[in-house]
């Protein structure tokens, strides 16, 4: 590798390579390490566990305390506040319009003053669309007042200025969207809490007087997506099913692969093609390779077709069912085996490849055998590539997903993939879904941190 | 000198116990090349026979497909029934155009953005280079499962959700760190002393690049970007969480999975095959390339 700057002066910093990189970095951290941390976020953090009660109707004023989602709470109070207009693209609040209008009232003078839009009818609008004119509606329930309060503010808190008949025409000079606060009181704690918050969080009863919080504004740090992860049914059989195909895929990847990677390196007369044939894997997806096992694996597939044209058999054998579960694991088995394999085979040449000619050589003069080569030369000068390719290949195999999908409908026997696209499309659980990724993350990095270890200490013992 | 004709006067009077020798070591080195092709062969074989059975599920009729115990010799009846089946099926046509379109997207998005992060490895020795190298080695090695379910809830606030674009974009991230790795190899085989030597007759920074080593690496970027391509076209699960109309082929294959027919899947699952047959056989001489890379 030639290190160009080397030769410069080391006084400047060239910016250049920085430049260089920087795109790299920006994405990675776009596309990469935030959604990780949002995966993280997701699995712990209840959104809207929590709900701010404030001492008066104002999203700016002193907090009076917080309730949690969920709870009953009685309705004291209820006041309507102008909604901040970042607030107000936002669809389904529960809001209110009111007009400012200009009439006469029931004494026959014209007065101005705010009333709910619903009390208007409007006649006539300008070129924006913007109401201009209109009458007051007529008020059709027998027992209510039959004239309409106008008020100082859009509030019905608010000082009345008058009351006007219905038909009376006024002009539309104003409008206000607002929203209802409530005052509620509830119980959290042993404490009763009471304050003000805005209408849209509190599902009232039909009494008006009771509720309950449906929402909260506040996240709040839980384990309730983890305990549902751990305690949803298919959690343990999942874990135990990708653990048992890690303990079962890799050491029969690994003798493979290093068989397959002695091959390609014996300098065969025509060895290229062995090389292409080998690597083909490494390019077929793990949906066609589940789709091309199942073809062997199914009831009326080759395996079946070989065995009863051999007269080994007289009638198909199910093999992909629940009650032959080993079955299913066999051609998961041989399916990851047949696929993944050549990625590690790779790693391992490329690290053969680094071994010197001279070393094998000397082994073969004082007259190893080929089995004392591989288990003194070649394996110990392999182990850094060794341990890549575990990495690697474990971290790949905790994520085993379309392979079990299509050999056992993802039913009779599921992994942990598996469940976190169950929970996040079958059950439409965001959190939960995260606490299996989340999960499948952490079982990568203690494997990782544990072959690293393992790996240090036999140097260490060496020495 | 005297040396020289030392040793060819030796190999001249060899004892026949040292030509018995002799003879010997080359019958053992036959043997075990005899025996090394044999286990190629067999590897062979393992690798390409579960590749022929899905081939002539793929190219015979509906009937062969379904029928009972099947013929072990392939393709009897050769038929491009089953294969037009499954290309006529609802949401394949537009599957495969999406992924098309998802793996060139990612393709270009990876090849343009790793690029100068490859040559900048390659070509500089920079504070926090081996700390960027360990950081793209350690990001290679993370779960893709977890990033899906954060960017899906992330495009769906934003309003990207189910589109080729936000798969292209989730699908770059993950080709990113194996493209920088491989193209900073691509660049390391070309000597730094070819550019020198085209600046030093006048040529810019830039024009030395564009013209002496861009030419050189345009085959490792090239096999670079048919990995990349495979690597897009195949992946399943981000494609199936993170579109639901706009699904990409090997998506609407597995979420169709369990209401098709045999033929429909074996079709399929050939068909995704396809390009790794083709693709791996141009890029073979780099795989080395790319994945050693990763053990270094």
């Amino acid at each position: 590798m030639s290190i160009a700057s080397r030769s410069k002066g080391r006084k400047k910093i060239n910016w250049a390579p920085y430049l260089l990189i920087l795109p790299s970095l920006v994405y990675l951290v776009l596309f990469f390490g935030w959604p990780m941390v949002q995966g993280l976020i997701l699995a712990v953090r209840e959104e809207g566990a929590l709900l701010t009660l404030r001492s008066k109707a104002e999203l700016n004023s002193s907090i009076a305390g917080q309730l949690p989602r969920g709870i009953q709470v009685g309705i004291l109070n209820r006041q309507a506040n102008p909604i901040p207009p970042e607030d107000l693209d936002q669809s389904n609040l529960p809001t209110e319009g009111w007009f400012q209008i200009r009439g006469q009232d029931t004494e026959g003078q014209t007065i101005e003053g705010w009333t709910p839009e619903q009390r208007i009818r409007v006649r006539e609008l300008d070129e924006s669309g913007a109401p201009v004119t209109g009458s007051v509606r007529l008020i059709l329930a027998s027992d209510a007042d039959p004239l309409t309060r106008i008020y100082t503010e859009a509030n019905e808190e608010s000082e009345v200025v008058g009351r006007m008949e219905a038909r009376t025409p006024v002009e539309i000079l104003d409008q206000a969207t607002i929203e209802v606060w409530f005052l509620i009181s509830g119980e959290h704690e042993n404490k009763t809490i009471e304050g003000w918050v805005p209408s849209r969080y509190i599902r009232a009863l039909s009494d008006g007087t009771q509720g309950r919080i449906e929402q909260g504004d506040k996240s709040q740090f839980t384990t309730r997506y983890i305990q549902r992860m751990v305690n949803d049914r298919f959690f343990w059989p999942a874990l135990r099913t990708t653990l048992l195909l890690v303990v079962l895929i890799i050491p029969a990847q690994f003798v493979l692969a290093i068989i397959m990677a002695l091959v390609i390196q014996a300098d065969l007369k025509g060895g290229g093609i062995f090389l292409y044939i080998f690597a083909i894997a490494l390019g077929v997806s793990d949906l066609a390779v589940g789709i091309l096992w199942y073809s062997i694996f199914t009831q009326s597939g080759y395996l079946n077709s070989i065995l009863q044209g051999l007269g080994l058999i007289d009638s198909p054998i199910i093999y992909l069912s629940a009650n032959t579960r080993y079955w299913i694991i066999i051609a998961i088995w041989l399916a990851e085996v047949w696929r993944a394999t050549a990625l590690v085979m790779v790693i391992v040449v490329a690290g053969m490849q680094a071994i010197s000619r001279e070393v094998l050589e000397a082994a073969e003069v004082f007259g190893a055998t080929l089995w004392q080569r591989i288990r003194y030369v070649i394996l110990p000068l392999l182990r850094p590539s060794l341990q890549v390719a575990l990495i690697l290949r474990t971290i790949l195999a905790f994520q085993v997903f379309a392979v079990v999908i299509v050999l056992s409908g993802g039913d009779i026997m599921t992994v942990l993939a598996n469940e976190t696209y169950r929970q996040y499309y079958d059950q439409r659980n965001f959190n939960v879904a995260a606490a299996y990724a989340s999960f499948i993350l952490l079982l990568s990095m203690i494997t990782s941190f544990f072959y690293l270890r393992a790996v240090r200490t036999q140097e260490e013992v060496a020495e | 000198m005297t040396g020289a004709a030392d040793v060819k006067s030796k190999v001249v009077q060899v004892s026949p116990e040292v030509k018995a020798i002799h003879r010997r070591m080359l019958r053992r080195q036959r043997l075990t090349r005899a025996f090394t092709y044999l286990v190629g062969i067999l590897i062979s074989l393992w690798v390409l026979i579960p590749i022929l059975f899905i081939a002539s599920m793929a190219l015979t009729t509906p009937a062969e497909v379904r029928s009972y115990p099947k013929s072990i010799l392939p393709f009897i009846p050769l038929s491009t029934e089953t294969i037009a089946f499954f290309l006529g099926s609802k949401g394949i046509l537009p599957g495969m155009r999406n992924s098309i379109v998802v793996a060139l997207i990612t393709l270009t998005l990876s090849i343009l953005i790793a690029a100068p992060a490859g040559y900048a490895i390659s070509r500089f020795l920079f504070r926090g280079r081996d700390l960027f190298r360990l950081s793209i080695l350690a990001v290679r090695a993370f779960p893709i499962v977890i990033l899906s379910i954060p960017l899906a809830v992330v495009f769906l606030r934003v309003g990207i959700f189910d589109s080729v674009y936000s798969l292209a974009l989730m699908h770059t991230a993950l080709a990113l760190p194996t493209t920088i790795l491989v193209l900073s190899s691509v660049f390391s085989s070309i000597p730094y002393e070819l550019e020198e030597a085209a600046m030093v007759f006048g040529c810019s920074p830039f024009q030395a690049f564009r013209h002496v080593v861009l030419p050189l690496v345009m085959p490792g970027i090239a096999a670079s970007a048919i990995f990349t391509f495979v690597l897009s076209w195949n992946e399943v699960f981000a494609a199936t969480i993170l579109t639901i109309e706009n699904r990409t082929l090997p998506a609407q294959v597995l979420v169709t999975l369990n209401q098709s027919s045999e033929p429909y899947q074996f079709a399929g699952g050939f068909f995704m095959m396809i390009p790794a047959l083709i693709f791996i056989f141009f890029i073979r001489r780099y795989l080395f390339n790319m994945w050693g890379q990763i053990a270094k």
